[in-house]
């Protein structure tokens, strides 16, 4: 699914990544435990195409990133990958139902996959926002600054899984949710990664969740990098 | 066309920044617009100001010179031209209509134009309109003005009121010529040309008023002022004498007259201001005449008292009043010989000298046309220097004269003729010298060789300008103004352009989250160019529609306004080609400008990537 292979990136000289080999197979829920400085965010940024490695190849669904033009590269994402960050995940002037298919517009195989399921990206954003938990349907016209951290979580992950992209990458999600909706976020992230067969990476410095993990890894251990920045 | 809706979005989620950028832009656009289009205006206005005059004739010059002063009244009066050289020029078989301009008197600022009645009949302006009457009728009397529309606005002027013209041009004061005032005989609708701000009146009463003692003709010899009471008891006779004046065999006028002096001629008054049939008898009642003492040498045969008469009655049969002063003279000087009032000296002179030596004093044309009875009308300097009292005399008959408008009915349009009038009537004064002459030719294909014709012409040198032209011409002059305020409204644009660039970017560092949200979902570092972009373009192009819509509400607001205050029509049109090639540099400008943010964040978005660094 994903194959990490002597993957060195440097910033402005400064090596901040160097993994010799490292593989995620599909359908896999992954954590990643980093702390802050550990290279997650640049880790994240390689995965996802957004910047280029200096040496070094990531092969995500048999298909070599470096093979692709930048362009390319932003396709296969918008394509592949759905994102959800730590916080403030959503576009401020957008409402929830934007914010949701937000991917469709720069993803017309997610959009006519979304389609497909649900017959409209409209009944697709209730859909998977029922499933996360909230059954408003008049929340997803409401701008989004009126939702609760909880609520934008859940919208950022109904965002990523619009249009069952073959892989969730999450960034912290649940930092700024309390412990109770922390459990049942990644409860519910869980179900749905299941059902739709979405390979999910979780990232996050917070190891008392490694545990609903059916693999992790400590990102200190598997970068080869010295990094001073982790003191 | 998604990351243009997103960008509208997102310009309409900075509300408040997007707005101020929107009028800034606006305001810059509505300058820019403004200035052309009074630019366009001015210049259309300007060549409007006078079409289907095919030659402007005045003396060799400058030709902005005089177009300036023939057509907008500006600047110094050149050099004159003689009458007779307008009446060749109008005679020319080339030549389909000429119309004589004279200039140099001014009322209150406002200019003073002399011309004749052939003006209103040619003189044309915008698309050869000619000059409409708004109130009152052009007049064809000797001392009637017609003021342009502004005047009569500003000066709250109506028909019928009197007006003094002063010497020489703008407000300073120059010499009065408040011994020949002007009635209001018609008030001119606004056309929006120099024409509103002038005053128009006969060459003649120009003439006269610029004569070497400033039309100060002083009285008749053998007539004396009277003070303003007699003057009074006098209208009502004076009345009758118009009216009645044939029929005066039961002698009416006797009572008013020579109440005191006149008693020897009682019976024979009606001699003075008659005709032939009674001049026989003038030869016994000389003294009581308003004859002067020239005339008194000669009465015996009476040859000039019957060319006064005729003069009288062909010109001033409605101007009694005349008569009336000689009564007054008759009743001041009772104990006089009318001879008195005049020196003594002179009058021996006269005595001696049929030939009338003083008449050299006076220009040609009046003696030509007056020499058949010259002295008793004419007062050479010397009479006029001895007459400084009678001058005065003057001035309290015109005072009398306001004071009596009431009782003025039978005078026409509530008008009384001053003495200077009255003798400037007589005196059949013709215009001698112009400014400029209008002229319209037969063919557009004898404009050239006229004009060649013109600036070689024989007896003095004259030069013709095509008035299309020269306008053109001196518009150049303005073109340096035209050119900064080019200048200046461009950089008014520009610093709406930069006022837009700034907000852009200092939206930048707070965007940059929303661009790494962007980015995740798939979104290129293009896509993120184009938001800034199209961001730019759309608020630059609200900003232009505003600017627009601010421009044409300006206009409408203001047309009226401009017109009633400031005589400048400004006639509101579509937008240009080149007001829309303007409008389309600042759009391209505002894309252009907006490369700086775009480039920006693009180079943003491809270092943060997805990370939230904020």
């Amino acid at each position: 699914m994903i194959n990490i292979n002597n993957l060195r990136f440097a910033w402005q000289k400064e090596p901040i990544i160097n993994i010799n080999a490292f593989s995620i197979e599909q359908g896999q829920h992954l954590f990643i435990e980093g702390p802050s400085g550990s290279g997650k965010s640049t880790l994240l940024n390689l995965l996802g195409g957004v910047i280029t490695p200096q040496s070094g190849d990531v092969e995500i669904l048999g298909q070599s990133l470096n093979q692709m033009s930048s362009n390319q590269k932003d396709s296969f994402r918008a394509n592949h990958i759905g994102f959800i960050f730590q916080q403030f995940n959503l576009i401020p002037y957008l409402s929830v139902l934007e914010n949701i298919t937000l991917p469709c517009t720069f993803s017309s195989d997610r959009k006519q996959k979304a389609l497909s399921r649900s017959g409209s990206l409209q009944k697709e954003a209730i859909r998977l926002l029922s499933a996360l938990g909230i059954d408003d349907t008049q929340l997803i016209q409401r701008s989004v600054n009126e939702l609760s951290v909880g609520q934008q979580q859940r919208v950022a992950a109904a965002r990523a899984m619009l249009g069952s992209p073959d892989i969730i990458i999450a960034d912290e999600p649940t930092s700024a949710l309390d412990n109770g909706h922390r459990q049942a976020f990644i409860k519910i992230l869980f179900e749905e990664c299941e059902k739709e067969n979405i390979t999910l990476i979780f990232v996050s410095h917070d190891s008392t969740l490694k545990h609903h993990f059916s693999h992790h890894i400590n990102l200190l251990e598997l970068n080869q990098v010295n990094i001073k920045e982790a003191l | 066309m998604a990351i243009l809706s997103l960008a509208f979005k997102s310009l309409l989620n900075r509300k408040l920044t997007f707005f101020i950028t929107l009028f800034s832009i606006a305001i810059s656009v509505t300058l820019l617009l403004g200035v052309q289009t009074l630019k366009t205006e001015t210049n259309s206005s300007f060549m409007k100001s006078i079409s289907g005059t095919d030659l402007i004739i005045g003396s060799r010059g400058a030709s902005s010179q005089l177009l300036l002063s023939s057509v907008f009244h500006i600047g110094n009066t050149p050099n004159t031209i003689q009458y007779n050289t307008y009446k060749k020029i109008s005679q020319s078989p080339a030549v389909e209509w000429a119309v004589p301009i004279s200039l140099g008197d001014s009322h209150k600022g406002y200019t003073v134009m002399a011309t004749d009645l052939t003006f209103y009949d040619y003189f044309s302006f915008a698309n050869k309109q000619h000059l409409s009457v708004e109130k009152g009728a052009i007049d064809n009397d000797m001392f009637a003005v017609v003021i342009g529309s502004e005047v009569a606005d500003k000066l709250n002027y109506k028909i019928g009121d009197q007006v003094i013209v002063t010497h020489g041009g703008g407000e300073i004061e120059g010499h009065h010529h408040d011994n020949i005032p002007f009635y209001i005989s018609a008030i001119l609708a606004p056309s929006f040309t120099a024409i509103d701000q002038t005053l128009i009146i006969s060459l003649e009463a120009m003439e006269a008023m610029h004569t070497d003692n400033h039309g100060h003709f002083g009285a008749l010899p053998g007539e004396q002022i009277l003070p303003s009471d007699k003057h009074k008891d006098h209208d009502e006779h004076e009345h009758h004498d118009e009216t009645a004046h044939e029929e005066h065999t039961d002698h009416d006028e006797h009572e008013h007259h020579d109440q005191a002096a006149h008693e020897e001629h009682a019976d024979h008054d009606e001699h003075e201001h008659h005709g032939e049939a009674t001049h026989e008898e003038h030869a016994d009642h000389d003294e009581h005449e308003h004859h002067d003492e020239a005339t008194h040498e000669e009465h015996a045969e009476h040859d000039e008292h019957e060319h006064h008469d005729e003069a009288i009655h062909e010109e001033h049969a409605d101007h009694d009043e005349h008569e009336h002063h000689e009564e007054a003279t008759h009743e001041e000087h009772a104990d006089h010989d009318e001879n008195e009032h005049h020196d003594e000296a002179s009058h021996k002179e006269h005595a001696d000298h049929d030939e009338h030596d003083e008449h050299e004093h006076h220009n040609e044309a009046t003696h030509e046309e007056h020499a058949d009875h010259d002295e008793h009308e004419h007062h050479d300097e010397a009479t006029h220097e001895e007459h400084a009292d009678h001058d005065e005399h003057e001035h309290h008959d015109e005072a009398a004269h306001e004071d009596h408008d009431d009782h003025d009915v039978h005078a026409h349009h509530g008008h009384q003729d001053t003495q200077d009038q009255r003798v400037a009537r007589l005196l059949k004064i013709k215009p001698e010298k112009i400014n400029a002459i209008f002229v319209g030719l037969t063919s557009p294909q004898a404009i050239l060789s006229m004009q060649s014709y013109v600036n070689n012409y024989p007896t003095e040198p004259l030069s013709a300008i095509i008035p299309a032209v020269a306008l053109q011409e001196l518009w150049q002059f303005f073109s340096l103004a035209e050119v900064a305020l080019n200048i200046v409204t461009a950089f008014v644009v520009l610093v709406g352009l930069l006022g837009m660039l700034s907000i852009i970017l200092m939206s930048l560092n707070e965007r940059r989250r929303e661009m790494a949200i962007l980015r995740s979902v798939g979104a290129r570092p293009g896509h993120i160019f184009g938001l800034i972009i199209g961001e730019a373009g759309f608020v630059c192009f609200a900003g232009i529609l505003l600017g627009v819509a601010l421009l044409y509400l300006l206009l409408f607001t203001l047309q009226t306004p401009l017109a009633s205050y400031y005589g400048f029509y400004l006639d509101i049109n579509m937008l240009t080609p080149n007001d829309l090639s303007i409008l389309a540099i600042i759009q391209l400008s505002a894309l252009i400008i907006a490369f700086v943010p775009g480039w920006l964040i693009y180079k943003y978005s491809l270092s943060d990537g997805m990370s939230i660094k904020f």
